[in-house]
């Protein structure tokens, strides 16, 4: 595999309208992903993503900076030859058929007609639409579409894939069954780049994560990373009379109540030397508790500027 | 050029399928069906009348249907967002407005197969002649028109919304002689500067009347085929508008933000 960026994005500006009216959308971003990477792009609305998207296909032009897919310029055809994208409202020709659409995409992704006669009975199973190769589109649902905008996206065994908002209109079932394929497409070594608003599934399928707001990239991390500081011990005690905080629990600033002492630790081996210590010096541990915060927990007070850690 | 075929053929596909066009061809019918059964004129000049008629009807039928359906292929593509998965495919602006224009074209002929067919039909049924080299002309010289139009009606589908763009197409198409008579009319009783106006503006619209060979082929015992000549010089002057008019839309599609 190439140590190559699939894709490199570097001081991206990208702006809507002219002179003064200008809105900038995307405000100077710069990141890499790596192949076999499975990166999740969040952010909330208005933030930015499907702008980035959009500049990463070549569908919208960069006021200033520099995008490549597979080294290559952004919009090129050649940066189109080995992605797969999922736009965030999938509408498809209504007049045609599924296998129609399919044979359509495939095609355009250079696909003959005997391997696109191969692969679309098989594709159409794997995004649950089976047996519904010749139903006219005009009759399928929403849901249905998102699941043959799965199947347009992944026809020709893409390198990379390239989702906005990943699972926008799918019911639950549906999410479950994309999971499954995402879970398949990066077992297989595909490089995966999506934007979604459904952060379980960011932290459930994401290698790395990249949150953006006001156009601006805030965090940058690996998940793991991300939810390290996300899981807080809380411990109540008492000390006896005249006895000092201990080190190990000091350093967390504990709050005295009353007769009781609180003190909040977030990492799992310092919480545990805490404890250790309460002990020794014979304080009384009135009570422990954990409180993991998911990585909505986290999103929501970054955008609303309490910081990560609130 | 494999990209530009796949999307032409979903163009004509949806012109297939959809029901304007055998709406447009029925009603067509029913006014070509309403001329037979006119009964003042003597055989010759009932097969006269029909094949005006006739051929008239078919010419303004298939250039409203060929306008309507190249106007709408770029809106409808951002209307509908269907433009997004098939520009992240491999394939170029061009070869997907290439695409869109072949396959508005491959519709044009549809269309008015499906007229000739009926017109030929209605002749038989007249024990009419058919002068087949004029008659071939007068569909070549049609469906050059039909090029012209569609390639006008996307580029101003490009600059305006979807109605302004059919009307004004639509327009241009039914004053097109008009402009041209009443250019020639008044030109000797405007000042020099709306002469030249005049004159500009004769070379910069095209000249529909040219392609139509409908007169001629109603008349077909007397007037012989075009000589080669002149239909190379129409298929110059032809294709000539229809390349700028495709290279404009060409550059604004390519710059468009979508």
């Amino acid at each position: 595999m190439s140590n190559l960026p699939v894709i490199e994005v570097e001081n991206l500006v990208v702006e809507y309208g002219r002179g003064s009216t200008a809105t900038r959308a995307v405000d100077g971003i710069s990141f890499k992903v790596m192949p076999g990477e499975c990166v999740g792009f969040i952010g909330a609305n208005g933030a930015g993503k499907s702008t980035t998207i959009k500049t990463l296909l070549g569908f919208i032009f960069p006021r200033q900076g520099q995008v490549r897919v597979f080294g290559s310029p952004a919009g090129t055809v050649e940066s189109r030859q080995r992605i797969g994208y999922l736009p965030e409202v999938a509408l498809y020709y209504p007049f045609m058929k599924a296998r129609e659409l399919l044979e359509l995409y495939g095609g355009l992704q250079g696909l003959g007609r005997a391997e696109l006669k191969r692969r679309i009975p098989p594709l159409l199973e794997e995004v649950g639409l089976a047996g519904r190769g010749e139903t006219l589109l005009k009759n399928f649902s929403k849901g249905m579409q998102q699941r043959l905008g799965i199947a347009q996206a992944i026809i020709a065994e893409p390198e990379a894939l390239i989702f906005d908002e990943l699972s926008s209109g799918l019911d639950p079932v549906g999410k479950f069954d994309l999971r499954q394929v995402l879970l398949k497409l990066k077992q297989a070594g595909r490089t995966i780049f999506f934007s979604s608003h459904e952060l379980t599934e960011v932290e459930s399928l994401c290698d790395r994560v990249i949150m953006i707001h006001k156009g601006r990239i805030v965090t940058e991390a690996t998940v793991q990373e991300l939810m390290k500081p996300l899981n807080e011990f809380q411990v109540v005690f008492q000390l006896p009379d005249g006895s000092p905080v201990p080190d190990s629990i000091s350093r967390h600033k504990p709050e005295r109540d009353g007769s009781n002492w609180r003190a909040s630790i977030r990492d799992t081996a310092e919480y545990a030397a805490a404890v250790a210590d309460l002990s020794q010096c014979g304080a009384r541990i009135v009570s422990t508790s954990s409180n993991s915060r998911s990585l909505e927990d986290y999103f929501i007070s970054l955008v609303r500027g309490t910081g990560g850690n609130a | 050029m494999r990209g530009a075929w796949l999307i032409a053929r979903s163009v004509l596909v949806e012109a297939v399928r959809r029901r304007e066009v055998y709406a447009v061809v029925l009603v067509s019918l029913v006014l070509i069906g309403a001329v037979m059964t006119v009964d003042f004129f003597n055989i010759e000049g009932l097969s006269k009348f029909y094949r005006e008629v006739a051929l008239k009807i078919m010419s303004v039928a298939t250039a409203f249907t060929v306008i309507v359906l190249a106007a709408r292929q770029l809106p409808r593509e951002f209307e509908s967002r269907t433009i997004y998965p098939l520009l992240a495919k491999p394939v170029s602006r061009t070869s997907f407005l290439a695409g869109k224009l072949l396959g508005v074209m491959l519709a044009a002929a549809f269309c008015f197969l499906l007229f000739m067919g009926i017109f030929l039909v209605g002749s038989a049924y007249l024990h009419l002649k058919t002068q087949w080299a004029l008659f071939g002309q007068y569909v070549y010289l049609q469906m050059l028109q039909m090029l012209v139009l569609a390639t006008l009606a996307f580029w101003l589908s490009m600059v305006m919304n979807l109605d302004a763009a059919i009307t004004l197409s639509c327009v241009f198409y039914v004053t097109s002689s008009v402009i041209l008579s009443a250019s020639t009319y008044i030109y000797d009783l405007v000042p020099q500067y709306a002469k030249a106006l005049l004159l500009g503006a004769i070379y910069l619209l095209p000249q529909l009347d040219l392609f139509d060979l409908s007169e001629k082929a109603v008349h077909a015992e007397v007037w012989p085929p075009l000589p080669a000549s002149v239909m190379g010089a129409l298929t110059l002057y032809g294709i000539a508008f229809a390349s700028v008019y495709f290279l404009i839309s060409l550059r604004l599609f390519a710059r468009k933000p979508l």
